[in-house]
């Protein structure tokens, strides 16, 4: 039992076999050289970003292309800090990401346990439901949904976009499937241990899906952090306005300013690269489930 | 079946009635007579003309006060849309585009306001806002399409200054004269610019052509300028929209970097421009404007009037407003149309739809050309509507824009692109 | 399934209820009831201020006439039939390559991804730059090569849903590739000693071994690949705003033109209630196939 619930961590498989040591060496560079070539390619429209940031308006968009400003505006950086109120639409985003990425993370992970885990007449049809939500453009029914809101006199306030983006599907389906890669004996062993469904879920489940909490809570955050529409319609007033939001409505107001949008887009890309950088291996280094699979 | 589905809805409802309550919004006329009224505008740090209004009106109407909401620009309609049907939104709401009107119109979200139209004595455009002898909005906005041009290249090239005499055909022939001109000079800029929306062409081509009608599903008035376009192309004489689209070129970085001799554009681009000169953001140059190139001969010259387009603006009520209210806002819009608001935003740039009123007033703000031609061009006049009201406009536009990148990009040829976009017309428009 | 007793099936109920009712209140008030609505102005000629008369089938025989729609859905599948393999294998391959002990694979991840979050107003203009017909390098580099009439791209009907298509690539594949980072880690390592003692060659082990513990998030992959694929807006709107002429038009375009630009919302919804139908089709074939596949 205590083998069952004590899970090994993954052994990695090395990059190559192990031949002779020159060759592996040798291929070794090799896979760098075009992991940075393609990072290079990859990379590009995020250079172009930075590059236009530092230039003057009219120069962003010319025929043909110029790589290089003919000089750097570093001045564009402070303008939209002095210009605008991005330390508001900041303490807005973050507020809006963390509570929406919590509770998208714990009510998602825990419905997904019912779905994966506890069999109960209606609950395919009702995942299916679930997903097929998904498939509805919201452009088509963001109207009815705002109409609603606002009876419930919940929009123009932060509480609308916690309302919309919280309980998405995304995350249910996710962590549904995560789940049922845990294999049912594991679950049916803590079942008889006496342990109850809750328990399995929290001390069982929770630890074992380590990465996959960590990515849903990536995949949110990115989400609300870039999201433009939501907040668009339902945040009007200037002192509820996320950086996305802010951002375009600022830079809209100087429609020509081209250099001001890419500063605007680089800074609101810098703290989620950041972000990710940092935490990217709580999605990599999480903990496998032992072998009762197979 | 249907029973299910109201049961279902019904439950819905219920649900939501439930968790409602009732909601009403209540603001406006206090018990000592002041009335508060709420006027839509967009990016109020940068668009005056709301503030400028508002105060103006206040100033007049020291009992009234009218409040600014803002919009965002680009999604003004999307915005104004959820906010109407939500029942939240403001006393008096600007009609951006002409295009929406009918959406608002037929949908009714208009207070009719044809009492305050009587009273107008000059407001260009205002006949877009009127339907079956009702009207439900008035422009306070009355743009219309010119030549610019800049002197300095037209000058490099050895070319004459446009004079209001050209024809579509000697406006193209300058074009290849100034490319070939100005290349021979040195210089890497291109005759003509013509920015990448369908208007460039469609909008003089419904405006110019006798008979021209969008509702008709007859396409056949675009031929003449869609030939002349691909022929400009084909020489040099303007970037294709190829390439303007793949590089998202700006119109105002092309005149205001001096990359084209002239491009024809919206007065709404005279304020841009002083603005940008004085800023850096265009290089500073001498730059004229004269009236926009005509169909034929007979709307050329300064004895006759010459035809061009543009949409007006206007402002209308929300029927939602207190009954009290009414009047003030109905005052409200009289005054935004008539002269001394014409005059008060002619002095920021702004072309009013009153452009009798503002003549004088626009050509005494600082770097605006004031020439006889120029002068000319701005008062003198027949503008069409680029989207004519109706049911159809919308979709119709929409094919037609779908037409103008197949056959500027040369996926299609004009007539084929004119057969199938009747058909499109035909079956999927008129037919409803 | 073995037969359960009832009050065991009655326990259960209440227990799977209990999971799902925190995320299923908020579910059903905010998205469950608006689509529910819009499956009633589907049928109606909803004008979105509240005028709405019920005109029954009206909207769907007006769809089987439009051949606007048709071309939406054409381009759409199109989209979405290349979309979902070229993204599948790019992620799948970027996270085989990825999820190995080396120095600087955290940079490397974070580039992955980095498409997914820079502006997609910077990815349209520069991937539109790059294939530019007449000034952009790729078409410099076709003709390097000797390609006398390279494609115009973006600018032509035949060439602009591929160049659509590889830009949606590359943009997505960072996305998916982190889920199947996260997947692959549900792998256990025993399995691949086990494959790797029994001789198994690297492709055998990833055949045998990793494709198969993989299955659920592969599933997930592929549903929500061809829900996005079937969805696809924003990028169309930025790289092509559906052009030259039809030629890249999808559904989701369509939708938003009928309803916010043409004020048609009733038969913009049923227009998306057919997108709905679509997806829905394909998720439950996709669903019963997994389940099969598991059993």
């Amino acid at each position: 039992m205590s083998t069952l619930l004590n899970p090994a961590p993954v052994l990695l498989p090395p990059a190559a076999p192990r031949p002779a040591r020159r060759g592996a060496r040798a291929g070794r560079i090799l896979g760098y050289l075009a992991l940075i070539v393609a990072s290079a390619a990859v990379l590009l429209p995020f250079y172009w970003m930075v590059v236009s940031s530092l230039k003057t308006n009219n120069e962003v968009f010319t025929l043909p292309v110029t790589w290089l400003p003919s000089s750097a505006e570093w001045h564009n950086y402070v303008d939209i800090w002095t210009r605008s109120d991005m330390t508001t639409w900041l303490g807005n985003t973050v507020l809006l990401s963390v509570v929406v990425t919590l509770l998208q993370v714990l009510t998602g992970s825990f419905a997904a346990y019912g779905f994966a885990k506890i069999r109960f007449p209606g609950r395919d049809v009702l995942f299916l439901a679930y997903v097929g939500t998904l498939a509805v453009p919201w452009q088509s029914y963001m109207i009815p949904q705002f109409v609603l809101l606002s009876k419930w006199h919940l929009s123009d306030t932060l509480w609308s976009i916690i309302a919309i983006q919280a309980f998405g599907a995304l995350g249910v389906f996710l962590m549904k499937q995560f789940y049922e890669s845990v294999p049912d004996e594991l679950v049916d062993a803590a079942r008889i241990d006496g342990m109850s469904e809750y328990g399995i879920y929290r001390r069982i489940m929770l630890p074992l899906s380590t990465p996959a909490l960590a990515s849903l809570a990536l995949l949110t955050l990115v989400n609300t952090w870039n999201d433009f529409l939501g907040p668009l319609l339902y945040l009007r007033s200037n002192d509820l306005w996320t950086i996305q939001l802010g951002l375009r409505t600022f830079i809209s107001q100087y429609s020509a300013e081209y250099a001001l949008i890419m500063t605007g887009s680089v800074l609101s890309v810098l703290p989620i690269a950041v972000i990710f950088l940092v935490g990217q291996r709580y999605f990599v280094e999480g903990i496998a489930t032992t072998g009762l699979k197979g | 079946m249907n029973r299910s589905i109201t049961a279902v809805l019904g439950a819905a409802t219920v649900l939501s009635l439930a968790l409602t309550g009732c909601s009403s919004g209540d603001d406006g006329a206090g018990a000592d007579g002041k009335t508060t009224l709420t006027l839509a505008g967009w990016s109020l740090a940068t668009t005056p003309e709301f503030k400028l209004l508002a105060d103006g009106f206040h100033q007049k109407n020291p009992d009234v006060t009218v409040e600014l909401k803002e919009y965002d620009p680009k999604n003004y309609d999307t915005q104004m849309i959820a906010d109407l049907a939500a029942g939240k939104a403001p006393d008096i709401y600007v009609q951006k585009t002409l295009k929406n009107f009918y959406t608002y119109q037929s949908g009714k979200q208009l207070l009719d306001v044809s009492d305050v139209a009587a009273g107008l004595k000059s407001a260009n455009g205002l006949s877009s806002y009127q339907v079956d002898g009702k009207t439900f909005a008035v422009p306070y906005r009355g743009d219309s399409w010119v030549i610019y041009y800049n002197k300095a290249l037209f000058d490099q090239a050895k070319v004459k200054y446009p004079d209001g005499s050209w024809t579509w055909d000697d406006y193209a022939a300058a074009g290849k004269q100034l490319t070939t001109g100005l290349k021979t000079a040195g210089s890497k800029a291109l005759g003509i610019y013509e920015h990448v929306w369908q208007s460039t062409l469609q909008g003089f081509a419904l405006a110019q052509t006798p008979g021209a009608d969008l509702a008709s599903g007859n396409f056949g008035y675009l031929k003449p300028y869609y030939t002349r376009a691909l022929d400009l192309q084909k020489a040099g004489a303007q970037v294709g929209l190829g390439d303007a689209t793949t590089n998202n070129l700006t119109y105002q970085a092309q005149f205001g970097k001096q990359q084209a001799a002239m491009m024809t554009m919206g007065t709404w681009y005279i304020a841009t421009l002083l603005s940008q000169q004085k800023s850096g953001d265009a290089d500073t140059f001498e730059w004229g404007i004269a009236p926009a190139p005509q169909a034929d001969k007979s709307t050329t010259g300064t004895a006759a009037t010459p035809v061009t387009f543009a949409d007006p603006t206007g402002l209308g009520i929300n029927p939602k407003i207190d009954k009290g209210e009414i009047d003030a806002a109905k005052a409200f819009l009289s005054y935004a149309a008539g002269p001394d608001a014409a005059k008060a935003l002619a002095a920021i740039g702004i072309t009013p739809a009153n452009t009798d009123a503002a003549a004088d007033t626009i050509f005494a703000v600082k770097g605006v050309p004031t020439d006889a031609v120029a002068k000319f061009a701005f008062t003198k006049h027949d503008t069409k509507p680029e989207n004519p009201v109706g049911k159809y406009t919308a979709p119709l536009q929409n094919i037609l824009n779908d037409l103008h990148t197949a056959v500027l990009s040369g996926s299609k040829d004009i007539d084929a692109a004119i057969a199938e976009a009747q058909d499109r017309a035909k079956n999927e428009v008129l037919n409803k | 399934m073995t037969t359960i007793p009832a009050a065991r099936r009655r326990r259960n109920t209440l227990l799977g209820w209990s999971f799902l009712l925190p995320n299923f209140i908020g579910f059903a008030l905010l998205t469950m009831v608006p689509v529910v609505l819009l499956f009633y102005y589907a049928f109606t000629s909803w004008d979105m201020f509240g005028g709405s008369e019920w005109t029954g089938l009206d909207n769907f025989q007006q769809m089987v006439r439009d051949a606007s729609f048709r071309t939406a859905l054409g381009n759409t599948l199109y989209y979405t039939v290349f979309h979902i393999p070229l993204t599948l294998l790019a992620a799948l391959g970027l996270a085989l390559l990825l999820n190995k002990r080396l120095r600087g694979v955290a940079f490397f991840r974070t580039v992955a991804f980095f498409p997914y979050i820079t502006s997609i107003v910077a990815v349209a203009q520069v991937w539109n730059m790059l294939f530019s017909p007449g000034y952009g390098p790729i078409n410099a580099v076709l003709r390097a090569v000797g390609v006398d009439n390279p494609p115009g791209w973006t600018t032509s009907a035949d060439w602009s849903m591929p160049a659509v298509i590889v830009v949606g690539t590359w943009r997505e594949m960072g996305y998916f590739m982190l889920i199947f980072l996260a997947g692959l880690q549900t792998v256990p390592g025993e399995l691949y000693e086990a494959a790797r003692v029994d001789g198994a060659n690297a492709w055998q082990r990833l055949r045998a071994v990793t494709l198969p513990c993989l299955r659920p998030t592969t599933f997930f992959v592929i549903v929500m690949l061809t829900i996005n694929s079937f969805k696809v807006f924003d990028l169309i709107l930025v790289m092509t705003n559906g052009g030259p002429g039809q030629s890249t038009l999808v559904l989701a375009q369509y939708i938003y033109r009928k309803g916010f630009e043409e004020n048609q919302f009733g038969y913009a919804s049923a227009v998306s209630v057919v997108l709905f139908g679509i997806c829905f089709l394909v998720t439950v074939v996709q669903f019963l196939v997994n389940r099969r596949r598991e059993a």
